[in-house]
């Protein structure tokens, strides 16, 4: 397995009162799986891809990447890794703004740009005629392509999708999905959504409620 | 300046309507500092310039009484310390010059043809317009500067009995221009003893070179305290210069301060503006994976660079604005402006540093507890 959460907590403080996003989770990611987390708004799910991605520290408990505790890991150390094993894709479209198409994909390769690569795997996402535009000039599905896009160029062992649909209409949304899932090569892919049907590929789903796991 | 995605030509190019801005404070800023300081410096470096042709003689005055003169000269014979190349008694005419401050004490020195020929050698002057003038008669030659300042030509009238600030009984007329950068006005000595009281012989005491003559105005300080004898040499004007400007110049120093800080602060507040909407790229990258390290000095890299740009374009600007002031203001009226015043310039170097302290100190803040989920979540967006 890649990642492996064992009793994953992370709680927040609300006036005092602790709070908990997610408990005692324990998830595994394997090689080239595609993995649904399901559950409905404030159910925890972001909490949980977040905490396996390492954007957030677990509270309590311990999550592995490849044979690493994270959370042993320096902020430092944390970022690196994310840059180099991970890929990602947010709820909305973020796009440095300034930057091409092209540029914005480059951004999330670790090593020397390649620009090639980077216009191929645009190609394939249908966008190659829109290469050097600016972010303003796509539309919200051009974007979230170019996002996964993004996320699919450095080869990433896992891409971390959270809401990656909730931004686009369903047309959209299906289609981002699909590519996002015919372009992952040899990664995994751990997909956060409310919307079952955005999971039909997917090898296993995990429902989440209140925080905790309820059911794989 | 790297350049790629990410760096800090890409960011400062394509965020043109809101790096320019900044650039243009801090250019206006240096503009600002290098111009007051600079024309600040250009008074006593007028002071220094309009009496520079005293640097070559030492000037001894009888303090009022005529009787005096031949025992100043006596001693100077006596004592003085170099071998003098020549002694000259003239008699003095008050006028004016004008500066940037307002009116400034000037003479007219009255001298025999061959004193005035010995004076022009001593002061590399080899060329005039029109000619010098003759025995007896009510004729000045200036130099070019003093033509430029009184707005004088050959035939203009330098002193006269309608004249508050150059009296003469008599129209006095330019009949010489001298072709120097050295301010001087002559007349004929003998129509001055003849027609301006009182009736006082001015020393003149010239050493060999400049070396000695600075030996000799040293000594003569000494040698005259106390004396019934008025002593005056450029070295003393020199050093009154430096004294009388001192305390300006600490006034000079806190108003720079001031503006700095002000500066400074604005810049800061601009700045923390500039970062605040850029919290969605901070936090993007961040999730994506680079880490705060990489994230702080890229924001410092743009930062110096926009500091480094204002400062230089600031540093240009100043010197365009210089010559602009120089050419129309100063030079028509000879006043004395360094365009390449190093002190002027010098005094910009805190803008670029302390504006760059302030948003150091201001990124490392807003990074010390960023957290890019709030932004991916849109929390903070």
């Amino acid at each position: 397995m890649i990642i492996q959460a064992r009793g994953a907590s992370l709680t927040y403080n609300d006036h005092g009162k602790t709070v908990y996003a997610c408990r005692d989770a324990n998830v595994e990611v394997h090689p080239n799986e595609f993995l649904g987390i399901l559950g409905p708004s404030g159910s925890g799910k972001s909490s949980l891809l977040y905490l396996l991605s390492g954007l957030k520290s677990a509270t309590s408990g311990s999550i592995v990447v490849d044979g690493q505790s994270i959370g042993r890991m320096s902020d430092e150390d944390r970022s690196r890794l994310r840059l180099k094993i991970f890929g990602f894709i947010f709820q909305q479209p973020f796009l440095l703004g300034y930057l091409t198409a092209l540029e914005n994909v480059a951004l999330a390769f670790s090593g020397p740009t390649d620009r090639d690569a980077a216009a191929k795997l645009l190609e394939h996402l249908h966008l190659g005629d829109k290469l050097d535009r600016l972010p303003h000039e796509l539309s919200g599905g051009e974007r979230q392509r170019v996002c996964v896009a993004r996320a699919l160029i450095g080869h990433p062992k896992v891409i971390f999708a959270d809401e990656p649909t909730a931004s686009l209409d369903h047309a959209n949304g299906v289609q981002v999905v699909k590519l996002l899932n015919q372009h992952r090569g040899e990664g995994s892919l751990v997909m956060v959504t409310h919307d079952p049907s955005m999971l039909e590929g997917a090898d296993r789903i995990l429902r989440i409620e209140d925080g905790c796991v309820v059911e794989e | 300046m790297r350049s790629g995605p990410l760096g800090t030509r890409t960011y400062l190019s394509r965020n043109a309507g809101k790096t320019v801005p900044l650039v243009a404070v801090i250019m206006l800023a240096a503009m600002l500092i290098c111009s007051i300081v600079a024309l600040m410096n250009s008074i006593p470096l007028s002071i220094r310039t309009i009496y520079r042709y005293t640097e070559e003689s030492l000037v001894v005055g009888p303090r009022g009484d005529p009787t005096q003169t031949p025992r100043i000269v006596q001693k100077l014979n006596e004592e003085a310390p170099v071998k003098l190349d020549r002694i000259i008694l003239c008699r003095v005419v008050s006028t004016v010059v004008h500066s940037i401050v307002g009116k400034w004490p000037f003479t007219v020195v009255g001298l025999e043809k061959d004193d005035m020929m010995y004076i022009l050698k001593r002061q590399g002057i080899t060329s005039w317009s029109g000619r010098l003038p003759d025995d007896g008669a009510a004729e000045a030659v200036i130099s070019e500067p003093v033509a430029r300042n009184l707005n004088l030509k050959i035939g203009s009238t330098l002193l006269g009995p309608d004249k508050d600030d150059g009296y003469s009984p008599h129209n006095v007329k330019v009949v010489g221009i001298l072709h120097s950068d050295r301010w001087m006005m002559f007349t004929d000595v003998e129509y001055v003893r003849e027609n301006h009281f009182p009736p006082l012989d001015v020393v003149l005491a010239f050493a060999p070179d400049l070396k000695q003559q600075h030996k000799l105005d040293l000594w003569a300080d000494k040698a005259f305290k106390g004396d019934r004898a008025g002593v005056f040499t450029y070295e003393q004007l020199d050093r009154d210069t430096t004294q009388m400007f001192h305390i300006l110049y600490k006034i000079l120093d806190a108003v720079v301060a001031i503006l700095v800080m002000v500066i400074t602060i604005m810049m800061g507040m601009l700045i923390n503006i500039h970062q605040s909407q850029r919290i969605v790229e901070f936090g993007l990258l961040q999730a994506l994976g680079y880490t705060k390290k990489q994230l702080i000095y890229r924001v410092i890299g743009e930062t110096t660079a926009v500091m480094a740009l204002g400062w230089i374009f600031g540093l240009m600007a100043s010197y365009v604005l210089l010559n602009i002031l120089k050419r129309i203001l100063m030079d028509p009226n000879a006043f004395a402006l360094d365009v390449f015043d190093r002190m002027a310039y010098a005094y910009t170097i805190p803008i670029p540093f302390a504006i760059l302290l302030v948003a150091i100190a201001t990124v490392k803040q807003r990074f010390k507890r960023f957290d890019p989920v709030s932004v991916v979540e849109r929390r903070l967006v």
